[in-house]
């Protein structure tokens, strides 16, 4: 969709920030501006589908072409347009789980057409380059549908145990804590796969993300936690396909994948089965299930697997909201204080990037794309490259406040469990158990001013 | 594109040199509640009503077809797919809430079809009913996989050349469709799952809008939307490419109606009305009072696209290649149309 003069506009508005009164001025926070000039102020369910306002003009037209990629459905081959799907994927489009590039919604029952969640599968071990093994005859990722006269791999049921929680103040909020298992496999299926949810993360400003120095990245981990503060914090070293070598791991809730291309290729392969040069094979190649009409050529050119990184690349961030509300301000100062920023770093600087309009900005997204330690309660014990299986990336915060406005089903953390950010901040254990605690900790002001805060971003 | 980018950086550099002339003085907040519950409840919901009526009349027709399958019959079916179409159409410029998030729209209005399915399908001997469709994807099912089983490819289908697996297919299909269209109908209304309320009670206790402005703000970005995708994706895909595989509704030779409706559908919206219902009170009023000569352009635009498509001789597939001028013309019509919703109209509402 052309939003080349909102963009403009969004511009225009910026201008007429500057353009306040000095002493105004001075009184708004740097981190308002979450994605520096990269920044759109949006507070509606579209305020993740933004180009970059600084983008030039071919940068805006290749956004709005690969915008339509994005939102595209595939079809199965032969087809004259969009074929190549599957045969086995889990949706048709990139926009079936990343609901306006939103967050996905979790499956509301056994087997839910809609959701946005699926399943990653291995066996233990590791293979040649410290990536996971592939279940054989399933691969690294249950695919829950295909195209027509397919089996697909097998259905998604969800269960769930729940656990009260109290406050010390006396109140109490309920935990959800869905198990996913894998059932009417087309083949008998292993007792001991290891089985790891993913939820759709949010795609916006992973541009920006990408374009933050490798060296800032490894100057905040401390593997040994030499300085004894109870955090590590560890880079995932993973395989980068077209540089053939080991990069540091950025994307994904392990950070199992280098680069925005990467990643890009990786969901349209696995998720709706369209091979690339990236992944030139089917990814469920050698399986009895997998008959492709088009094994002999690509589902995608080069120019259309470009296009769905670039659209990850040149979106927006929102600005953060009501930033001189005393609540939130207050909220701002506990996030600090109760040691929240250990792990969700609140400011980088990105270097050069190829994509100019990302190029050495001053940003706000919480997070220092570091692997963690969480604890049991959110292990899915199922280790990836360096990533063990109790460690996960820790996810931006900027745009969270607006999730509920994206996709009102919306829920958090890795495998959509929390409804709310209460919840989602009570599942912390690990290296974040003593914040987690801290905010059991405090007073029901104090832990609405911290939501606020959050909602805010 | 490009003259869009130097318009935004004289515009900026205008801003630039004007706006920081003088203190800004804040003006107490309207209160747009009537004119949010007339685009709601009147637009709106309206739409969606008449879309699930029409839907139903489509699943009879499409049952009547099967049980008694005549040429009379079949072009029966087809004008009760042309009247469900309308209101599909007419709601598209309003493109939020239940149809975005409920999985609704693929299921209603996928594009392409998945031909290859749908062929191996009705090879297939699985029961050809709507609860096989609701588990399949939304390019089986919906609209144009109706479109394709009614026209074929070739848009010249007869009756002699249905088979019955196609007729069961045809009636299933259209269940699901009248199915899904009372489905947003009832997400939507009151006594339903009341989306209406977020639209209602904006910036007063809903859950989507924070302020009535960012309602508005949805209700205008989702008219610039659906005039972008008439002009840059549904007209231009095929006419810049000279491909009609990249046509929508070519097996119907519908376009035409498909992209007035659009153009109708943003004028329901900006003009508060459907139909007989409706008070005028809508983002007409406002952009009127702000600046009544936009208003009066954005209403005479749309007249001019509504009329460009209109003037497009013979079929849309046709005049792809055999007129293209008339096709350039309605293009560049909405185009204009879009470039002021997106200029003049969307920064009022903002500033609101």
């Amino acid at each position: 969709m052309d939003k080349l003069l909102k963009s403009c506009f969004i511009a225009l508005l910026l201008f007429g920030l500057g353009c306040r009164k000095e002493d105004e001025k001075t009184m708004i926070p740097e981190s308002v501006m979450a994605g520096g000039d990269c920044t759109v102020f949006s507070t509606g369910p579209d305020a993740f589908t933004f180009p970059l306002p600084n983008l030039d003009a071919f940068g805006v037209e290749r956004h709005f072409l690969a915008d339509g990629i994005f939102g595209q459905q595939f079809v199965s081959a032969p087809a004259v347009q969009f074929g190549g799907l599957g045969p086995l994927f889990n949706q048709n489009s990139c926009e079936s789980c990343h609901v306006r590039n939103g967050r996905g919604m979790i499956p509301q029952m056994d087997n839910d057409p809609n959701s946005g969640l699926l399943l990653r599968i291995s066996l233990t071990g590791q293979n040649a380059n410290g990536g996971i093994i592939a279940v054989p005859e399933f691969g690294g990722q249950l695919q829950n549908k295909a195209i027509f006269g397919t089996a697909p791999e097998g259905k998604v049921s969800k269960s769930e145990i729940t656990q009260i929680v109290s406050f010390l103040d006396g109140q109490q909020v309920t935990l959800h804590k869905p198990a996913y298992t894998i059932t009417d496999t087309y083949l008998p299926l292993s007792g001991n796969v290891l089985i790891s949810p993913r939820n759709a993360p949010p795609v916006h400003g992973l541009g920006l993300l990408e374009a933050i120095p490798s060296s800032s990245i490894m100057a905040l981990a401390d593997e040994t936690d030499t300085n004894g503060d109870g955090i590590t914090g560890k880079p995932n070293m993973v395989w980068d396909i077209l540089e053939q070598t080991f990069k540091l791991g950025r994307f994904g809730w392990k950070a199992e994948q280098p680069t925005a291309a990467q990643q890009a290729a990786g969901a349209a392969h696995n998720d709706m089965g369209l091979t690339s040069f990236y992944f030139p094979d089917e990814h469920c190649e050698g399986q009895t299930n997998c008959i492709d009409g088009t094994q002999a050529t690509l589902d995608v050119d080069d120019e259309t697997i470009s296009l769905f990184a670039f659209y990850f690349q040149s979106l927006a961030v929102p600005a953060q909201r009501n930033y001189s509300d005393s609540q939130v301000i207050r909220g701002r100062e506990l996030f600090s204080q109760i040691e929240c920023e250990s792990c969700h770093t609140p400011k980088h600087t990105t270097g050069v990037h190829e994509i100019a309009a990302l190029s050495n900005q001053t940003i706000y997204p919480y997070t220092d794309l570091l692997l963690h330690d969480m604890g049991e309660g959110l292990a899915d014990n199922r280790p990836t490259f360096l990533a063990d299986g109790q460690e996960w990336r820790t996810p931006p915060l900027w745009g969270i406040g607006l999730t509920h406005v994206i996709n009102p089903n919306a829920t958090f953390l890795h495998d959509g469990r929390a409804k709310t950010m209460e919840e989602a901040i009570l599942w912390h254990g690990g290296e974040a158990e003593s914040s987690q605690k801290k905010y059991k900790n405090l007073s029901k002001t104090d832990r609405d001013n911290l939501i606020k805060f959050l909602n805010a971003l | 594109m490009k003259k869009f980018n130097l318009i935004c950086a004289f515009l900026v550099v205008a801003l630039l040199v004007t706006s920081c002339k003088k203190d800004e003085t804040i003006t107490p907040t309207a209160d747009y509640k009537d004119i949010l519950s007339n685009i709601g409840e009147n637009v709106i919901l309206q739409t969606y009503e008449d879309l699930a009526a029409k839907a139903q009349n489509l699943y009879i027709a499409a049952q009547t077809l099967k049980n008694n399958p005549t040429s009379a019959n079949l072009e029966g079916a087809k004008a009760a797919w042309v009247e469900t179409r309308l209101p599909w159409e007419q709601s598209e410029g309003f493109l939020f809430g239940p149809v975005e998030q409920e999985g609704l729209d693929p299921s209603l209005d996928s594009w392409p079809v998945n031909v290859t399915d749908l062929n191996n399908v009705l090879l297939s001997n699985n029961a050809l009913t709507a609860e096989f469709l609701d588990q399949q994807e939304g390019t089986l099912k919906g609209f144009h996989t109706i479109e394709f089983l009614l026209w074929s490819e070739s848009s010249n289908k007869q009756i002699a050349d249905f088979t019955s697996r196609e007729f069961e297919y045809l009636v299933a299909a259209a269940e699901v469709l009248s199915i899904d269209a009372q489905e947003l109908y009832y997400l939507w209304k009151p006594d339903g799952e009341n989306f209406i309320k977020n639209i209602l009670d904006a910036g007063n206790g809903s859950q989507v809008y924070i302020s009535q402005k960012s309602a508005l703000e949805e209700i205008t970005n989702a008219l610039i939307i659906i005039s972008d995708e008439v002009a840059n994706g549904k007209i231009n895909d095929p006419f810049s490419q000279q491909d009609l595989s990249l046509e929508e509704s070519r097996f119907s030779a519908n376009s035409k109606a498909d992209f007035t409706d659009n153009m109708r559908s943003i004028q329901n919206i900006y003009t508060g009305k459907f139909s007989t219902f409706g008070n005028g009170k809508s983002l007409s009023t406002i952009v009127g009072e702000k600046n009544s000569s936009v208003n009066t352009e954005v209403l005479q635009q749309i007249n001019v696209a509504i009329a460009a498509i209109e003037n497009i001789p013979g079929t849309f597939s046709d005049a792809v290649f055999n007129n293209p001028t008339s096709v350039q013309a309605a293009q560049t019509a909405v185009r204009n149309l879009q470039k002021t919703l997106e200029e003049k109209v969307l920064p009022i509402i903002s500033n609101l």
